[in-house]
């Protein structure tokens, strides 16, 4: 392999040799330290290869040893250079090629992030990009350990972080900041609170004095499991009370909407751009536009990855679709069907917690703008802790309950 | 001591193997000698190499000189028989 590639930036000759004693002609060369290679007989004459260098001063010990040599064929480099001498534009254009080869791979041209869990890819690439890592940057320019660690400083929630570079590729492992779980506070002295109004369905006390009875009414702030405990000397005792509170809740929410309505469509009309991606360059090549003030475009990006390797070049298409606004006047129906689907985002959001036993809508009309009125029966958890002071003020008079202080 | 002595009688004189060429064969398909001083004769059939001391004869079939030096030379073909003329 090696011999072969020697032979081949040498140039090589392959040419026959007749005459009386070819033999001669070998021990001749042999003599003279020139290498032969690839000798064949056949007949009266034989062939052999040497470097393209020696050929030139065999001739003449050729004429001494009484054989002739005849030129076969010439290989390697010089041949090919020396065959293309006049064609300046091969040379340039070698060159030219050698060269870009050599300015490209000067430049990042691609990144690759691995390691993100809750930081979002466009929100890496962004902190990358002020720090200097981002498709286009000069290379020789960059210090890796600097931008890791300005970034570990920068962004608390990365852990760890490592840029790695394989020739024009960059590759950024990252592992995120493991955060510590929350310790539930099980100790301090607290009483469970009623959040809202509402009808108990369930106590599920684990810890405390339950002081309401499971069918009675609360109201926001009252009272439902005490964190006070008094044992049968009448010791009072403060624990942390831990409780959950199913209640039968009732939730209003109204949305509202006007009869007249701006739609956006699109009318048909569309256009596409194009544009060459160059180390982060947006070249445009091809530019239409649309004949409309409103417009929703879709991009996509196409990189070329032969073997694997991400190329730095890629073709930006740009998908613009017109759209043209209608207006439209809503009828009850509609209105309802719309501002339904309204209510059930809320549903979906703001009541994820609580199990909907029933809901009822009213919709009303009034002065060109539609209401609807939803009304939610849930059962959810009303629990709230509140701690206890404990400071020389707090009153530790255990609470007793309406229905206990009737038996008294 | 004497044991040893009569060892070193045994053996060659290092000095007389200098002169002597180095013949390396691969099955036979291949030789190769280190030492060669000159082709004496070459075809297809056989090859007969002079190294100084001796004729290194090589016979066989599509016999070809695969590479040649100034002081070594490979052989390639079906190797029928190799014998020496002092």
């Amino acid at each position: 392999m090696l011999l072969d590639l020697l032979r081949m930036v040498r140039g090589s000759v392959e040419f026959s040799v007749s005459g009386k004693y070819p033999e001669r002609f070998i021990n001749i060369t042999s003599r003279h330290r020139v290498r032969l290679w690839n000798v064949h007989r056949s007949d009266s004459r034989f062939t052999a290869c040497m470097y393209r260098s020696d050929y030139r001063r065999i001739r003449p010990l050729a004429r001494g040893a009484g054989v002739r040599l005849q030129v076969i064929s010439k290989n390697g480099m010089p041949t090919m250079l020396f065959r293309y001498r006049e064609r300046v534009g091969i040379l340039i254009g070698a060159c030219a090629f050698i060269l870009s080869i050599f300015v490209m791979s000067l430049f990042i041209w691609s990144i690759d992030i691995t390691g993100l869990e809750t930081v979002s890819r466009s929100q890496m690439n962004d902190v990358l990009r002020e720090h200097g890592l981002y498709i286009g940057a000069f290379k020789p320019s960059l210090d890796v350990r600097k931008l890791s660690r300005d970034v570990m400083i920068e962004r608390h929630e990365i852990g760890w972080m490592a840029v790695n570079m394989t020739g024009s590729y960059a590759s950024v492992e990252i592992k995120e900041e493991a955060v510590p779980p929350e310790v539930e506070d099980v100790y301090s002295p607290c009483n469970v609170k009623a959040k809202s109004d509402g009808v108990i369905v369930r106590i599920e006390a684990a810890e405390g004095e339950t002081v309401v009875m499971e069918g009675s009414g609360v109201i926001e702030g009252q009272l439902i499991v005490s964190g006070i405990r008094t044992d049968e000397q009448g010791t009072h005792r403060l624990v942390h009370a831990d409780a959950r509170v199913m209640a039968r809740t009732t939730r209003q929410a109204s949305f509202s909407m006007s009869e007249q309505m701006k739609l956006l469509r699109p009318n048909g009309e569309d256009a596409e751009r194009q544009m060459l991606e160059f180390l982060g360059l947006r070249l445009p090549y091809r530019v239409n536009a649309v004949d409309s003030p409103s417009a929703v475009s879709n991009t996509d990006t196409e990189v070329p990855a032969p073997l694997g390797i991400t190329l730095p070049i890629g073709v930006v298409t740009d998908h613009v679709n017109a759209l043209s606004e209608e207006e439209m006047i809503l009828d009850d129906n509609s209105a309802e069907e719309l501002l339904q689907q309204e209510a059930r985002l809320y549903e979906a959001f703001a009541l994820q917690n609580c199990t909907i036993e029933s809901r009822e809508y009213r919709l009303k009309h009034n002065d060109g703008v539609y209401t609807l009125y939803a009304t939610y029966t849930c059962v959810e958890d009303i629990a709230l802790s509140e701690p206890i002071g404990t400071d020389e003020n707090t009153d530790l008079t255990p609470y007793v309950a309406p229905t206990e202080k009737k038996d008294l | 001591m004497k044991e040893k002595q009569k060892e070193s009688k045994r053996r060659p004189p290092f000095l007389s193997t200098l002169n002597a060429p180095c013949i390396e064969l691969s099955g036979n398909r291949e030789l190769l000698i280190e030492g060669s001083k000159g082709v004496l004769e070459y075809s297809t059939d056989s090859v007969r190499i002079n190294t100084g001391g001796m004729l290194v004869n090589v016979s066989g079939r599509e016999l070809n000189l695969r590479c040649i030096s100034d002081s070594a030379l490979i052989i390639d073909g079906f190797i029928m028989s190799l014998s020496f003329t002092v």
